[in-house]
């Protein structure tokens, strides 16, 4: 099977190993959508009851596509870059991950497993039961021992990095800003985990890989240094980056090891978390955000499905539809409030779903257009206040209509406070950009860079 | 295969423990994590936490009119917001 999309550009072809089989990948592809693309369904099994689990996300926020990849455990197949040659196999699995036994555990606790009340008596069977519990229990094994060489390899050393602005987050709201704040003549530095920046705009069928690249030319014109492949860590209050040197710096992961960031001013445009509707067998694999369907189509060129239903009656719900059918899929698009899908049914991917209004509907992938929650773990580690509101979609970061926050330095843009979409994340963008610059002259608040 | 509404899919907390863990009578995020496990795999919540958070105001609200105004409060968010290999910290030496 090739679900790749011909009218689209792909990379070269390579080959992975996955499971002792090949499967073909091309340059550019994720380990998880290159077997996605050549119809690998399974990727891992759930760490309770061994449920059967595609990827979820597709965007390396989820636990759903950890895999054991060149020997090394729990590596999310989604953000691992496909190479010719690489080993590729699933875990917490007995024997294989297409079939396991273990998943005996999803039968025989149909109401699940309290483990607070799981003891077993007598006393010495139970401690049996513990051993052969502590076997099972976990994530993946443990690594291949290192080769000869990868014994050789020196650690890499901790790097420091002073800049005037630094943005978190390469999407519409990140990109924006920076552009401001190195026109500016800031010295702007964006970091982005993915390794392609644009963010929500590689998952629009209307915005889309064009209105990445020009967004990313546009910083990169402005003087804006971009830093991809590269995850912030964490706000490390009490840390200096040099002894003597004021406390607190971002811990960056780096494709060349840590990195100690300090910035005369924060930006977080951590955008938002895909999330799933509430329903029976939601984890069922093909059941998935539709930010993730449109990352397949939109970025990937891969054809997400025949028959999708949507679930959704926002604008989103509706370009992905239009999208979908655009690739000759018949798609079924349900509002999720007057009609909702209480069950998916199928057992390695979803083959229909039934509804609040007694229909089933044969499919071969829900896309779930639900509201994404706001990324507001690193602005609430650096002092940021939070509320939730559920129309926002979560826990969303307290800031003015220009992206100040109550902690001195520190902004936030876009879907972190609050799901917007990606209008409102470019206008915010620009917006934070703006009252960043503003904060360098002179009005007191800010510290000289 | 049994069925099951899955909450946190890292930890494969369903609906129904999470329906538990309020009748019991916990009403906070942080609660109903320690309880349930929810938000304490992987993706450290990213999932969940928002969908936890809904159920506690839902059970709070039903619990009468003094608690419309309750709110909720997200767990605690601790260092690293991503999984990372260790070697990254292990040397303490920096690059001059």
């Amino acid at each position: 099977m090739d679900r790749r999309l011909n009218e689209v550009p792909h990379g070269e072809r390579l080959t992975l190993q996955f499971e002792g089989g090949d499967v073909t990948a091309c340059a550019g592809e994720s380990v998880a959508v290159a077997l996605f693309a050549s119809g690998e369904n399974v990727l891992s099994r759930s760490i309770k009851y061994h449920r059967p689990r595609g990827f979820f996300c597709l965007a390396g926020h989820c636990g759903a596509c950890l895999m054991r990849i060149d020997g090394k455990p729990n590596v999310r197949a989604c953000k691992t870059p496909a190479k010719e040659g690489m080993r590729v196999e699933r875990q917490n699995a007995f024997p294989t991950g297409a079939f396991d036994v273990l998943g005996a555990a999803d039968f025989f606790f149909p109401k699940g497993m309290d483990h607070h009340t799981m003891m077993t008596s007598p006393r010495a069977l139970n401690a049996v039961l513990n051993k052969v519990v502590r076997q099972l229990g976990g994530l993946g094994k443990l690594p291949d021992l290192p080769t000869p060489q990868e014994r050789t390899v020196e650690l890499p050393r901790p790097r420091t990095k002073h800049v005037d602005v630094v943005v978190v987050g390469g999407g519409p709201a990140g990109l924006g800003c920076a552009t401001e704040c190195a026109r500016a003549g800031k010295k702007t530095l964006l970091v982005d985990e993915q390794d392609r920046v644009g963010g929500s705009l590689l998952a629009h069928p209307q915005h889309g890989v064009r209105a990445a690249n020009e967004a990313l030319a546009a910083a990169l014109k402005a003087g804006v240094e971009v830093l991809s492949s590269s995850t912030v860590l964490a706000w490390y209050p009490e840390d200096a980056p040099k002894a003597g040197a004021e406390p607190g710096l971002l811990a960056v992961h780096t494709p060349d090891g840590l990195l100690k960031l300090t910035a005369s001013r924060y930006v977080y445009a951590t955008g938002s978390y895909d999330q799933n509707a509430i329903f029976t067998d939601n984890d069922r694999p093909g059941v998935l955000p539709a930010r993730a369907v449109g990352r397949l189509l939109v970025r990937f060129g891969v054809r997400p499905a025949k028959k999708p239903v949507v679930v959704g009656d926002g604008p989103y719900a509706k370009a992905l539809t239009d999208a979908l059918a655009k690739t000759g899929a018949t798609v079924t698009r349900i509002d999720g409030h007057a009609e909702q899908i209480t069950q998916a049914n199928g057992r390695s991917w979803v083959r229909s779903v039934q509804t609040s209004k007694q229909r089933t509907i044969k499919c071969d992938l829900v896309a779930v257009a639900a509201l994404p929650a706001p990324a507001s773990e690193l602005p609430r580690q650096h002092g940021v206040p939070v509320a939730f509101t559920d129309r926002l979609g979560g826990f969303h970061c307290q800031v003015d209509e220009d992206g100040r926050s109550p902690v001195p330095h520190v902004f936030a843009c876009g879907d972190v406070t609050g799901f917007g979409g990606i209008d409102d994340a470019i206008s915010a963008g620009a917006r934070c950009g703006r009252a960043v610059v503003a904060s360098f002259s002179g009005n007191g608040v800010g510290k000289s860079a | 295969m049994s069925t099951k509404a899955i909450v946190c899919r890292c930890e494969d907390v369903t609906l129904a423990d999470i329906q538990h863990t309020l009748e019991i009578g916990y009403r906070t995020v942080e609660e109903v994590k320690r309880y349930t496990g929810l938000g304490t795999g992987p993706c450290e919540g990213k999932e969940c936490m928002a969908q936890a958070a809904r159920l506690c105001l839902m059970a709070l609200r039903t619990d009468g009119p003094d608690k419309n105004d309750a709110v909720v409060e997200p767990f605690t968010s601790r260092p690293p917001v991503q999984p990372a290999p260790l070697g990254i910290f292990a040397r303490g030496d920096e690059e001059p």
